[in-house]
């Protein structure tokens, strides 16, 4: 917004003495606004609406501590459950959708799904089978089963844009295919890591615990990663399964991201 | 290595003066306020002043205050001590959609008992407009929550004007200003608040220890019963040390506030300045002025996936700073909803980085961050072979 020239003095201002604008008192921010009117954006308490500021600051005359009525802000256009493509869910007209709030068999970006993929639960995330873009420096980097990796999954065949922290599980020196758990930050940040850079997520192996369509091995499946950090749908080909007493342990290749 | 503590929102560091403050009640001063000897005399006397303390940076009343052990535990008490006085077909509650989980975890376990819970949208720049409070009050609206600043872009929200337009609706206004107390003035006495939550480790204060302002006449169901401590409405010991460093805490921040918040008012958009200058696709999140005072929340336009490199880079360097959203092998597995809230899609809401600047930070670490992070920043992957700069 540009402000109309003007003039203001320290009883335009709130007296508040907050210092939230940068200058320590409101006389200082008063002299400032002689040569810099835009400067009045900066008080919090008052509009950049000249009319306004001075209204309000009237008001606080009498009531010095009191905020102001600011300008209304436009609305950003948050998406709704009704807005999901498909989504036969009609929330009640005040309430929005919450991003988090999950929305059964269907991702972040309202896409359905089949099954969640459950890490292990004796393992400290989900397992991977990945391969630097380079698999020699699985080699040259002298990666260890128990060393911490951080890299990106580029390309084909699960690209994302996030950089993955994990731990070595397995190491293939000869292929220098990696088999790692992703977990968070938090263990790099406390005990170091060795970075991959860029590589190919060649598989999933994991758990499903609760699906909605039948289960065969030989099929592809869209399937929602529980801690894929994005909580984009995967689709991927089962080529191992096993009944166990709490579900399904299976491997999933040919991944592709949505 | 020195290291450089920037996540003053996540906790900040105990004030010396706090520490001397509490330290007679780890000793010699032990007693329990409840007692009617000498030795619990002297806690009664020092809770008496840490309350004093506290009431005096909202200019309220002491016996509005209500010592609880967090800001979480303050939340919770108010959002489930207004509720549970009505049955939950006459109680509607709103709230915004990026509040702290303390809140919107305790909507949920509200919605779960049957409680409907409206949820204000927010704008890009992460501020609730007023506008949409007025269309989503009901007559069976009793409490309005609404935090004072938001705990990962730090940007200030209009609660003056939302509690009044709450007000004359004749529902609560609850706020919870964790991020806010002792960074800018919540003046009670003119803040149109009746309920308003703090915590004392995020103003240099110890951990374990938290605050409830009840306006007088306002009523809200216990949420612990016991012995009738803090005047029936939070029961159990009080915690003595705590309370004496939440009020001296309180003391300083209030003393010092003009001061300080100039001062990192200038340290913030020096940052802000410096990096856009360096960091061509860097962009801030949330409204420029009003935030916080020491508050950035960064994005880097086609570097979003690297946050988490770049903190743990940063953190190799030793200077302390946090992702957006609250990262950890328990709790990687969503966006921010926070900036999703603010209408991000999912890779910018993983990709910020939380820049929180406090009382101890100097010019110099604020030199020292700014000559590492733009060397850091450009050994980062891009999800984009192209360079391009962020988008204003």
């Amino acid at each position: 917004m540009t402000l109309p020239t003007t003039t203001y003095s320290v009883n335009d201002l709130p007296g508040l003495n907050c210092g939230v604008c940068g200058l320590r008192s409101c006389e200082e921010m008063a002299a400032r606004l002689q040569d810099n009117p835009d400067l009045i954006k900066r008080c919090i308490y008052l509009s950049d609406n000249r009319y306004e500021a001075r209204e309000i600051a009237t008001e606080n005359r009498v009531n010095p501590l009191n905020y102001p009525v600011s300008p209304v802000p436009t609305i950003n256009a948050q998406p709704t459950l009704s807005t999901c493509a498909g989504c036969a869910t009609s929330p009640s007209q005040t309430t929005s959708f919450i991003p988090g709030m999950s929305n059964p068999w269907r991702d972040s970006l309202g896409r359905e799904f089949d099954f969640y993929l459950e890490h292990f639960p004796e393992e400290p995330g989900p397992r991977e089978i990945i391969l630097p873009h380079n698999p020699l420096i699985t080699r040259e980097m002298d990666i260890q089963v128990g060393d911490i990796l951080i890299g990106r999954p580029l390309g084909m065949s699960c690209g994302c844009p996030i950089t993955h922290c994990g731990v070595a599980m397995s190491v293939d020196k000869r292929t220098g295919v990696i088999v790692w758990c992703v977990t968070g930050p938090l263990n790099p940040r406390q005990n170091g890591f060795k970075d991959l850079g860029y590589y190919i997520a060649e598989g999933y192996e994991g758990m499903i615990t609760e699906a909605r369509a039948e289960i065969k091995i030989g099929m592809r499946y869209f399937f929602q990663p529980r801690m894929c950090m994005l909580q984009w749908r995967h689709s991927g080909l089962v080529n191992f399964m096993n009944r166990t007493p709490t579900g399904y342990q299976v491997r999933v290749e040919g991944l592709w991201i949505g | 290595m020195s290291q450089i503590y920037f996540d003053h929102s996540a906790t900040t560091p105990l004030d010396p003066r706090v520490v001397e403050a509490m330290l007679p009640f780890y000793g010699a001063n032990f007693g329990n306020p409840s007692s009617l000897h000498w030795t619990g005399q002297q806690s009664k006397q020092a809770i008496d002043e840490g309350r004093q303390q506290l009431a005096d940076l909202f200019h309220a009343s002491p016996d509005e205050i209500v010592f609880t052990a967090s800001g979480t535990e303050s939340d919770n008490m108010v959002l489930i001590g207004v509720a549970t006085q009505y049955k939950p077909q006459d109680c509607h509650i709103i709230t915004s959609s990026f509040e702290h989980p303390a809140v919107l975890e305790t909507c949920k376990y509200l919605q779960k008992l049957g409680y409907e819970i409206s949820y204000l949208p927010v704008t890009p720049e992460g501020i609730v407009d007023p506008e949409s409070l007025k269309q989503a009050l009901r007559p069976n609206t009793r409490l309005v929550s609404v935090m004072a600043a938001n705990n990962v872009v730090g940007t200030l929200q209009p609660i003056a004007e939302l509690a009044k337009i709450t007000k004359a609706q004749g529902a609560l206004f609850h706020t919870d200003a964790v991020q806010a107390v002792g960074k800018i003035p919540l003046h009670i006495n003119t803040l149109p608040v009746d309920l308003l939550s703090l915590s004392a480790h995020k103003l240099h204060g110890p951990k374990g220890i938290g605050a409830l302002y009840i306006r007088k006449g306002v009523k809200i169901a216990p949420l612990v019963h016991g012995g009738g401590q803090e005047r029936g409405i939070r029961s159990a010991t009080e915690n003595v040390a705590g309370i004496v460093g939440l009020g001296k805490a309180a003391a300083i921040a209030g003393a010092e506030m003009s001061a300080e918040a100039s001062r990192l008012v200038k340290l913030r958009d020096r940052i802000i300045a410096e990096v856009q200058n360096q960091i061509p696709n860097a962009y801030l999140i949330g409204h420029p002025y009003k935030r916080l005072p020491g508050h950035i929340c960064l994005g880097f336009a086609g570097q979003e996936g690297e946050a988490i490199h770049l903190m743990l880079a940063l953190n190799e360097e030793g200077i302390a700073i946090s992702t957006g959203s609250a990262c950890s092998a328990h709790n990687a597995g969503q966006p921010s909803y926070i900036l999703m809230a603010m209408g991000m899609d999912a890779v910018r809401a993983r990709g910020s980085l939380r820049i929180t600047l406090g009382r101890f930070n100097t010019d110099f670490e604020v030199d020292s961050f700014l000559e590492i992070l733009p060397r850091l920043a450009a050994n980062l992957n891009t999800i984009t072979s192209r360079e391009f700069a962020a988008v204003s």
